[in-house]
């Protein structure tokens, strides 16, 4: 194909939520990871942080390990492009100024435990009052509902309850929890989602609404079709491992681990590609032989895969179209020629934490560009917003000051 | 009247997804309330119709009723129409000029060559949205790599960050995960697509990399790296600060409860949990860096109290005191868990020739939104008539004329009768 076809040119349009304004009243990944997408499309999110700070500002990783509150990069990543103002909802000027702030919002995220907001009068009700086509979501672990709905939670328990774990893992040991935190990116990633169609329900009909949406539903859901193979059949999945089948799994390498994801139609490819003629024998001759004989062929791709490299296994991928990988590091993928190619990366020179590569957009279009900037500091925008926005005097900002409001 | 739930009602979505990935994304579109028709071809189906043949086939026409085809397609419409020939294109022309968005997930070069270019695409419909979805993008050298969730997985980095620490091996996750997360992301990606249409009267052309949407889930180790140039260990299911945080072996064979502390607080509520034993007090598990630096055999006593329990009763004393908790759910337990029971997560899905069974509904609850599924999985060219003469003014005779010359179909060529698939249970 010739690559203009695709019209991958990257326009400086804006981006679809320019001028949009959000209120972030969420913590921590999953509410930040959906808000700094909008931020990065063009919203204006205004990030209401408590006085203390989001408190994954106090979570790693750090320039040498020094903990401080402005280069956590976690923090700068989930919230580039945003402007913080500190308030204490626990106090009614901090109250009253969200309630102003929340007049001027079209979209607000929040993470707060089922019922925080409503018993200090800033539910949905309160809040659309003053714009019926608001849309608000509700990103909690278990939802606004249920018999769990104020259990505390973490990304281990989230991993456990979404079924996610019991298929994780080798077969012979304890069920395994991926890195990272992936029960809340995902969440966030659904929250992005659901924000954006809401939103443009609201544009279309001029109403809002209001989304409970349940970290371990979202992540339950992509419990692939394990638990409809359940329900439909009555039949039980176990965890694999590194396995579904010998043309299915993470094999040793030379330089590290390489994968296999082959299904049946990708059998003759992937016979050509490897070339070793007992590929060609009955018994691997269809789908039902390769499972009775999956050990005998299994034994021949382990011989096979371990003198393979990434890089080869890359190159017989795509000449023979066969799905080969290797397990990528992000020293691999910083480096990565296809990923600099493609702008994926936002690289920066951060005030205070140095120079930063990341991940700084999801998809490329030719009708918009991603913002790639900065997260504010703590309290950034106090003056800016409660000030300059929103008229009030900065002898009001200093009392506010003083009465752990702002 | 507008139903909160189904914001997306009014936007026609021409589905050209297989598998998993862009089904997924599609499916999310048609539960927000758009008209999803998957269009397939009577040469080459949506593969996942027969990758898995029922162990006991269900019905005669086996490729309408398997669990993974309804777990993605629920509330479409489906369309047979073979892409490859001219009078197919046709008509899939004449079909775009009343679509919003084209959605595929096919390998890098499938589109050109079947003439399907972002330019014909505009001609058919000039504010067209289309959506790509190949696992490394359009552009660069990698574009013609292929690869399903477990290498997408792979190569964003994922796969590294996952293992038990003990053994140097990363480990994939128990699903494809790079799918569904390229699946959201994408149904995402439409949404803005229709918003920015809204703004500006255009249409526009997404690139997504399934790759490359796995790798934003990652963050931090992207920071890791420019602050440190440090590498992920593997964490198992420990944590660098909390402890106990750990899967802990219950009464049973295979059974595991997940349990996290992360305060003093939640301390004292797993020591009342557990019954206050005296080892609860020691002075070594008396804060959090100690209790970390003693989390081996902290780990060990925990086990031991949850060892000859079942988890549903561990469960129960730790929720009572409210500490971070879960037992690690199966599928067949997930399906009838109370909480989930209790939100209506899953929900009655019907088909004629299976009967009844549950599959998850609502990603995200809308309030004042009724039930999700309105409709299983449709049968394969269920909607021809419907679409072809209801929606392009078809006629009977020119319908028949397309089905004689095999460009539309009810039956997948070449598919065995169900009397002769081979019954296994496997899932590939």
């Amino acid at each position: 194909m010739s690559e203009h076809t695709s019209g991958n040119q990257v326009s400086d349009a804006a981006g679809p939520f320019e001028g949009v304004r959000v209120l972030e009243l969420a913590e921590g990944i999953a509410g930040p990871f959906a808000g700094r997408w909008l931020a990065a499309l063009g919203a204006d999110v205004v990030k209401v942080e408590r006085t203390t700070g989001d408190p994954s500002r106090a979570f790693g990783p750090w320039p040498d390990d020094l903990p401080d509150d402005e280069t956590s990069g976690l923090f700068l990543y989930l919230n580039g492009d945003k402007r913080s103002v500190t308030l204490n909802l626990e106090t009614s000027d901090g109250r009253e100024i969200l309630r102003e702030l929340a007049e001027s919002a079209e979209i607000v995220i929040e993470s707060f435990e089922p019922g925080y907001l409503s018993e200090r009068g800033l539910g949905y009700e309160e809040l659309s009052k003053a714009r019926s086509a608001l849309v608000m979501i509700s990103i909690t672990p278990f939802g606004q509902t249920g018999p769990n709905a104020n259990l505390p939670a973490t990304e281990l328990t989230l991993y456990a309850a979404s079924g996610q774990m019991w298929l994780t893992g080798h077969p012979a040991r304890s069920p395994l929890k991926n890195g990272g935190s992936q029960p809340s990116y995902q969440a966030g990633l659904n929250a992005f989602a659901a924000i954006s169609a809401a939103y443009y329900g609201a544009l279309m009909h001029e109403q809002g609404s209001y989304i409970d949406l349940s970290m371990q539903e979202t992540y339950a859901a992509m419990a692939e079709a394990f638990h409809n193979r359940a329900s439909q059949l009555g039949i039980e999945t176990q965890r694999g491992g590194n396995f579904l089948n010998a043309l299915w799994g993470i094999y040793e390498i030379s330089d590290g681990f390489g994968g296999i994801c082959a299904l049946p139609r990708n059998y003759p490819g992937f016979a050509t590609a490897v070339g070793l003629p007992e590929l060609q024998d009955e018994r691997f001759s269809d789908p039902g032989n390769r499972l009775i004989n999956n050990d005998e062929l299994m034994a021949i791709m382990y011989g096979w895969f371990v003198g393979q490299t990434r890089q080869g296994l890359m190159e017989l991928g795509i000449e023979h179209r066969v799905p080969f990988g290797y397990v990528a590091s992000f020293e691999d993928l910083v480096d990565s020629e296809q990923l600099k190619g493609r702008t994926f990366f936002a690289e920066r020179d951060d005030a205070r934490a140095g120079r930063l590569t990341y991940p700084g957009r999801l998809w490329l279009s030719n009708e918009h560009d991603w913002n790639m900037g900065a997260a504010p500091t703590l309290g950034e925008h106090n003056m800016e917003i409660i000030h300059g926005e929103l008229g009030y005097e900065r002898e009001d900002l200093v009392r506010l000051r003083e009465l752990d409001a702002i | 009247m507008f139903d909160p739930g189904r914001p997306l009602t009014g936007v026609r979505v021409a589905d050209l997804t297989m598998i998993w990935a862009g089904p997924y994304a599609a499916k999310i579109l048609a539960d927000q309330g758009a008209e999803v028709i998957k269009i397939e071809s009577p040469r080459a189906w949506d593969n996942i119709r027969t990758l898995i043949p029922p162990p006991v086939a269900l019905g005669e026409h086996w490729w309408n009723t398997n669990f993974y085809l309804h777990e993605y397609s629920r509330n479409k419409k489906s369309l047979t129409l073979d892409l490859g020939t001219e009078r197919g294109k046709h008509v899939f022309g004449q079909l775009l000029a009343h679509c919003d968005v084209v959605i595929e997930n096919y390998r890098t070069d499938v589109m050109d060559n079947l003439g399907l270019t972002y330019e014909w695409l505009r001609e058919q419909k000039e504010d067209i949205i289309v959506v790509g979805m190949a696992g490394f993008g359009k552009t660069g050298p990698e574009k013609d790599a292929v690869g399903y969730g477990p290498i997408i997985e792979m190569m964003s980095g994922m796969t590294s960050t996952t293992g038990y620490g003990d053994d140097d091996v990363p480990y994939k996750s128990g699903i494809s995960y790079g799918d569904p997360i390229a699946g959201i992301c994408a149904a995402a990606a439409v949404a803005t697509a229709l918003i920015q249409r809204k703004r500006t009267g255009n249409g526009q052309y997404i690139d997504l990399a399934q790759r490359e949407v796995m790798s934003t889930l990652l963050g931090e180790f992207y920071m890791d790296w420019s602050m440190n140039q440090r590498l992920p260990e593997h964490m198992g299911t420990g944590h660098d600060w909390m402890s106990p945080h750990n899967v802990y072996r219950c009464a049973g064979d295979d059974e595991w409860i997940a349990i996290c502390v992360r305060t003093d607080t939640e301390w004292e509520a797993l020591n009342r949990a557990m019954g206050s034993p005296e080892w609860g007090k020691r002075p070594e598990f008396s804060d959090q860096i100690l209790r970390w630096e003693h989390r081996a055999e902290l780990d060990e006593l925990v086990g031991a109290w949850t060892s000859t329990i079942a988890k549903t009763d561990v469960f129960a004393a730790l929720h009572a005191e409210r500490v971070p908790s879960s037992p690690v759910w199966n599928m067949l337990e997930m399906i009838r868990e109370t909480h989930l029971k209790a939100r209506g997560f899953y929900e009655p899905l019907r088909h004629p020739e299976v009967g009844i069974w549950s599959v998850h509904g609502w990603l995200w609850r809308t309030d004042g939104a009724g039930p999700c599924i309105l409709a299983p999985a449709p049968d394969f060219g269920q909607h021809n008539a419907e679409l072809l003469g209801g929606l392009l003014g078809m006629s009977d005779d020119e319908q028949a004329a397309l089905e004689a010359a095999g460009i539309i179909a009810t039956r997948p060529e070449g598919v065995p009768p169900a009397s002769e698939m081979p019954l296994t249970p496997s899932m590939l």
